[in-house]
């Protein structure tokens, strides 16, 4: 049975999060789908504005997921968790007069389109059973979604219909026109499709087809049996009859979620013994977010009460681990007054999933923080519940560690753990190791066990390190892809903000992710663009100008940078869909998009104007630089008419530029340095320190290259003085510019000064001279090339001719 | 205790590399190295280490050596115990591969195999009653002997087993074993053949698991330095083997202390007085050498990829002769590393010269021959010398007492002459071919 159940979830990757359910009391149509089947009456309109505007809007749900491979919203599990009671059949009765179930109207329409096949497929109109075919498979996808499980009917239609399409002969077929002839052969490869995906139940349908249909009747009715006779009198009966009548009216068109609420609040106080505690919170809780539906997001106050609710089914769960646990794999009751019988650890198993409460909880922060303008106070006061909730998801993550088997989740095999550690993963990612520091120290203040899979301790300085690591590596495990790489740009993000540069980047390089990424989802691009930015800036920090110019040069010069980071809707389009929006992240995890463009942009100016100034004096065309945005900013800063006082970031290092071009490397860094931006990193003074040692020798060599030509030799005593380096380090960078002979010239170890080496600067003339043999050059080898492809493609064109002509020859 | 100054001792701890390579020798290749170490460290230490390192094997004699220089006391239980096992286990495998041997030993068996391992196989099997089991006994009896320290005995056993079994498997196994007996015995020619052989396997590109063949890969770069050191032309060989790609991203990723030998080896590989290190196949070697110490900068650091780090990336000459001289105490006490020492430091002489000379256009020469540790003829000697060799344009001016270099730039002429030369006889007999293909039709 639980395996159907998860079954049933899988499929359901759309699956709505919002509070209409269908309901369904005819058991006997489907395969054992008993336990999924919902509780809550819903009349016409709602099934269709389920199953199609509902998903529509709930996919974004699922999305803000990270993870379209577990696919089930959060609420699915809430679902679940109202206590199924199979058994109030009658009470539906006097409903189904008025309104006809959705599952009921479902079921009708997949037997009109079965009728209809098969009536069509004896006068051999193929065409038309094609389109029912597809009808019936578009139903058969919604009945899934709703969990009805697969109906009999429709084994039974595509079994025939599978037979029916073997009967026809070959000879049939020929006679067939062509547009019948593509219908019957369409039908024939859907129906084998549809088998492979149901062979067990065809199989078994196919072995005896009476005792198949026999076998569900069977099942719906072992259900029924169970209830009364055990029913132990000493529990709360006031406490079932209203807790029924909030399960029941649940869905319902006039059911008033505020008024239930209340019900159910008094019911926790009158609750007598934890499972009757259990239960109601199970209830209380779905309800809850209910509430928050139509809404953007939920209202703090509700929030809290939802989360204090969460909380305290924590506590109670805590207290009872011996006697109750909550289970996502646990047996559906059968009726809520009978606790489920203890298994063979003493053990009361109770179908819910504390989890996704958790995870809807966290997924209604979030969707706060993105609604919220992040300027007001409002968002601060906002961003102090992470700590709560971040509290609460260490809580689950432990009493998750608990009821699952310690193999489980060494060996990757359980999901559960998987979410929760992915959820706090979320959490701690972005953060500076200290800061981490301090919200695990808070959170686990209020706990009193330890986890098994990273304990905390205050002490150990690279405690935020082991925790990432084993969080991660948790993920790794996992079969789930989306889970991995999901981890692994976590864990390289971590690592590049906590300033490892070396870290990150092998793990960056080793994961392989660059080639694989573009076939990812949207979430998981951002992420992988955010931790390639926070490479780009950590390489910076460290000083690695070139690696940090690489890693952020495709995403600094898109237009689009905001998208590709998240951190803002399409610009181009109007009408932004919900998906999208939801993608956004919210402020607090936003990377400055200032600080990357200034960082990008002085990365270029470290490379680029020693470069230009060198290119200056060359005919080398093969150092010819690849694209040059820097130059292209710098051509249009010159261009302006008017050139005042720098005021932008990118003004600032446009001046910067022309000053290190003219030699003035000390105003250079003045400007350089006085950029507020700097100030955003948390080490702004060893990053200031560092350019300015970068703008020095980038600055001698940009003299050298520029104003070579001035001098024949030059002290180095004189130069040292002039870029206030110490003389070895003028020399070391002069040898090794001599060295890749980058300049003309050799060291005077007398005279302790460079020589030029004179007439090796070019004139114009012996310039053009040379681009004009190059010119020449490449134009004989084309010739050659063209010779060598063209001269014998012409020839064996013609040998053919030749032979064809022969051959012709010969006959006649 | 040995002749180390108390800095020369820090330098030569701070840099040892014993710890980290354990983990990739076999115990017994181990013995060596534990041994040289008695320079830097403390001779007891050295013996209790030995002994625990030996305490699991069957070489119980040895063990009893050892644990006399450590305690004098009477030996532990477990070694007793151990010691008749030992006794008893011998006896039995020696019984039970006796036959096998026995009949390996005939003259027309030896005869009859060939090299189709399946017809030896049935062979062995119809003729003289030989199973997969007996064989498999082989096997077993080469690994305890291997284990009680009889190395000999036990590459004989090996490489008859090998010869007879068909479980690829265990060949390999084999083949480790029947290397680290070549190591230990110092018979590198075999070694190398052996090593050959595990590389043919292990390089297979079906070779099953990738984290299994870096494992083994890793293993067979540290293996692979007792031979190659030891041998010869054995550096050529190493540098074969470390600069194959698949090696070369092995060191870098598992193990990046192996640049230390890596370094060593491009450095000590050729002799400086054939004037070999200005041609084109040293100098490619030193180009990707300097490009993997630039990479590795990070995580691995030590004097020898500090002069290589100094002089081709930092250009500090001072700092180069710094670590040149810090690494002769690495030379000193590394187990591999000293019978390159002497070719490599006048290598690495040679080289800061080479390096200083082509940015200079005029040294001085007390300065020069001070910095090469030489008197002031000595080191016009030396510069002259240079010359000769390295054919430079230079010549001593030595009145001033300095060095003048000419360095030949391009020429403007000669370059478009050149580019230019070929263009119209390229030209003639691209129209020839063309209009020899139209007569052709």
């Amino acid at each position: 049975m639980a395996s159907r159940f998860f079954q049933g979830g899988a499929s359901d990757s759309e699956y709505s999060s919002s509070e209409e359910e269908l309901l369904s009391s005819s058991d006997e149509e489907f395969v054992s789908s008993d336990e999924e089947q919902q509780q809550e009456e819903q009349d016409e309109d709602d099934l269709s504005d389920d199953s199609v505007f509902g998903n529509e809007s709930d996919e974004s749900d699922s999305d803000s997921d990270l993870d379209s491979g577990r696919a089930r919203g959060p609420a699915y599990f809430l679902k679940k968790s109202t206590v199924p009671d199979s058994d109030d059949e009658s009470s539906d009765d006097e409903d189904r007069k008025v309104v006809k179930s959705a599952k009921d109207k479902l079921m009708d329409e997949m037997k009109l389109s079965i009728s209809t096949i098969s009536s069509s497929k004896t006068t051999g109109d193929w065409v038309s059973v094609l389109s029912e075919f597809e009808k019936l498979a578009k139903n058969l996808v919604r009945a899934e979604q709703q969990n009805y499980g697969t109906p009999s009917v429709y084994i039974k239609a595509i079994v025939e219909l599978d037979d029916d399409i073997n009967d026809v002969s070959s000879d049939d077929k020929k006679k067939l026109n062509a547009t019948v002839a593509k219908a019957f052969n369409a039908v024939r490869q859907r129906v084998k499709k549809s088998i492979r995906e149901k062979q067990s139940l065809v199989d078994s349908f196919r072995e005896d087809p009476d005792s198949f249909q026999k076998k569900e009747s069977a099942v719906a009715s072992t259900r029924e049996t169970p209830t009364s006779e055990t029913k132990p009198s000493s529990l709360n009966a006031e406490l079932f009859t209203a807790y029924k009548a909030v399960a029941e009216s649940r869905g319902k068109k006039n059911f008033d979620v505020q008024e239930n609420i209340k019900t159910l609040e008094g019911l926790v106080s009158s609750a007598t013994s934890p499972y009757e505690s259990i239960i109601v919170y199970l209830m209380l809780i779905p309800l809850r977010f209910d509430t928050a539906n139509n809404m953007t997001y939920m209202p703090v106050d509700q929030w809290d009460k939802t989360s204090e609710d969460i909380n305290q089914l924590f506590t109670i769960l805590e207290k009872n681990i011996g006697s109750y646990r909550v289970l996502e794999t646990a047996e559906a009751l059968d009726d809520v007054e009978v606790p489920p019988q203890p298994n063979a650890q003493g053990v009361r198993e109770i179908l819910g999933s504390v989890v996704s409460f958790v995870e809807r909880l966290d997924d209604e922060f979030t969707r706060s923080l993105q609604v919220i303008d992040p300027h007001t106070t409002e968002y601060i006061d906002r961003l102090k519940y992470e700590q709560v909730i971040y509290s609460t998801i260490i809580r689950a993550q432990l009493y998750s560690e608990q009821v699952i088997s310690q193999d489980a989740i060494s060996s990757g095999t359980n999901e559960q753990i998987a979410r929760i550690v992915s959820r706090r993963i979320d959490h701690i990612y972005f953060k500076k190791s200290a800061l981490i520091k301090i919200t695990e120290a808070s959170a686990w203040s209020k706990q009193s066990t330890q986890s098994k899979i990273v304990a905390y301790s205050a002490d150990d300085d690279s405690y935020t390190d082991r925790l990432m690591d084993v969080l991660s590596s948790v993920l790794y495990k996992q079969s789930n892809a989306i889970y991995r790489k999901k981890a692994m740009l976590c864990h390289i993000y971590y690592y590049a903000f906590n300033n490892k540069y070396f870290k990150a980047r092998d793990m960056f390089l080793m994961s392989h992710l660059q080639s694989t990424i573009h076939t990812s989802d949207p979430v998981l691009q951002t992420l992988f663009n955010r931790a390639l930015v926070q490479l780009g800036l950590c390489a910076f920090r460290n000083g690695l100008i070139q690696e940090s110019f690489e890693a952020l040069q495709e995403i600094a010069v898109s237009p689009r940078q905001r998208d590709l980071l998240g951190q803002s809707t399409q610009r181009f389009t109007n009408q932004t869909s919900v998906a999208e929006k939801q993608r956004v992240l919210p402020f607090h995890t936003h990377i400055n998009l200032e600080l990357i463009e200034s960082v990008f942009l002085t990365s270029s100016l470290l490379i680029e104007i020693p470069q230009n100034a060198q290119l200056g004096s060359t005919v080398d065309s093969k150092r010819k630089q690849q694209p040059r945005n820097f130059r292209r900013f710098l051509d249009f800063h010159e261009r302006q008419t008017f050139q005042g006082p720098p005021e932008g970031t990118r003004d600032f290092i446009m001046h910067a530029a022309k000053a290190l071009q003219a030699g003035e490397w000390k105003k250079s860094v003045e400007l350089l340095t006085s950029i507020k931006i700097w100030n955003l990193f948390s080490n702004s003074e060893a990053v200031k320190e560092m350019i300015k040692e970068k703008i020095q020798i980038e600055g001698l060599r940009t003299f050298l290259f520029q104003f070579k030509t001035f001098y024949s030799k030059l002290s180095l005593a004189k130069l040292s003085q002039l870029f206030e380096l110490p003389e070895s380090k003028v020399s070391a960078v002069v040898s090794k510019m001599i060295f890749n002979e980058e300049i003309a010239a050799g060291l005077d170890q007398v005279s302790n000064s460079v020589v030029f080496v004179q007439g090796v600067e070019l004139t114009k003339l012996q310039e053009l001279a040379i681009s004009l043999a190059e010119k020449a050059q490449n134009l004989s080898d084309r010739n050659e090339r063209f010779a060598a492809t063209g001269g014998a493609t012409i020839s064996g064109a013609l040998n053919g001719m030749d032979k064809r002509r022969r051959r012709t020859a010969g006959r006649a | 205790m040995s002749d180390l100054t108390s800095e020369e001792l820090e330098i030569a701890r701070q840099y040892d590399l014993v710890q980290k390579m354990i983990p990739f020798f076999d115990r017994h290749l181990l013995y060596p190295i534990l041994e040289s170490l008695g320079d830097i460290y403390d001779e007891k230490t050295i013996t209790k280490l030995t002994y625990e390192l030996f305490k699991d094997t069957n070489m119980t004699n040895f063990l009893e050596e050892q644990w006399k220089k450590l305690d004098g006391g009477s030996l532990p239980a477990e070694i007793v115990a151990k010691k008749e096992q030992k006794e008893k286990e011998f006896a039995n495998l020696n019984e039970a591969t006796k036959k096998v041997l026995d009949v390996l030993r005939q003259q027309d068996v030896q005869e009859h195999l060939g090299q189709d391992k399946n017809l030896n196989r049935e062979y062995l099997e119809q003729n003289h009653g030989i199973t997969e089991e007996d064989i498999d006994r082989l096997y077993e009896f080469g690994q305890f002997q291997y284990n009680s320290g009889d190395y000999v005995m036990a590459s004989d056993l090996l490489s008859n087993f090998r010869a007879l079994t068909t479980n690829s498997e265990k060949v390999l196994n084999a083949t480790w074993g029947k290397l680290a007996c070549e190591i230990i015995s110092t018979n590198w020619e075999s070694a190398l053949k052996e090593l050959a052989k595990l590389r043919e396997v292990i390089d297979t590109r079906s070779f099953g698991e990738t984290l299994v063949q870096l494992h083994y890969r890793t293993w067979i770069i540290h293996w692979s330095l007792f031979p190659f050191f030891n041998t010869d032309n054995g550096l050529e060989g190493l540098l074969d083997l470390y600069f194959s790609s698949s090696y070369l991203s092995t060191i870098q990723a598992a193990c990046p202390w192996i640049l230390r030998y890596l370094v060593a080896a491009v450095v000590g590989s050729e002799s400086s007085t054939k004037s070999n290190l200005s041609n084109p196949n040293f100098q490619k070697k030193l180009k990707d050498l300097i490009r993997i110490v630039d990479q590795e900068q990070y995580e691995y650091n030590d004097p020898l990829t500090g002069f290589i780090k100094a002089l081709y990336i930092d250009f500090d000459f001072e700092e180069a002769n710094n670590k040149l001289n810090e690494s002769l105490v690495i030379f000193k006490t590394d187990f591999f590393l000293a019978n390159v020492s002497d070719i490599f430091v006048k290598n690495a002489r040679h080289l800061i010269a080479e390096v200083y000379c082509r940015v200079h256009n005029r040294i001085d020469l007390n300065d020069f021959s001070k910095f090469l540790n030489l008197s002031r003829d000595d080191g016009e000697k030396w510069i002259a010398n240079l010359i000769k060799q390295t054919k430079m344009n230079a010549k001593i001016d030595e009145a001033a007492g300095s060095v003048s270099f000419e360095h030949p730039s391009g020429n403007v002429y000669q370059h478009v002459i050149e580019k230019t030369k070929g263009l119209s006889f390229k030209a003639n007999q691209i129209l020839a071919t063309a209009l020899q293909q139209q007569d052709q039709v």
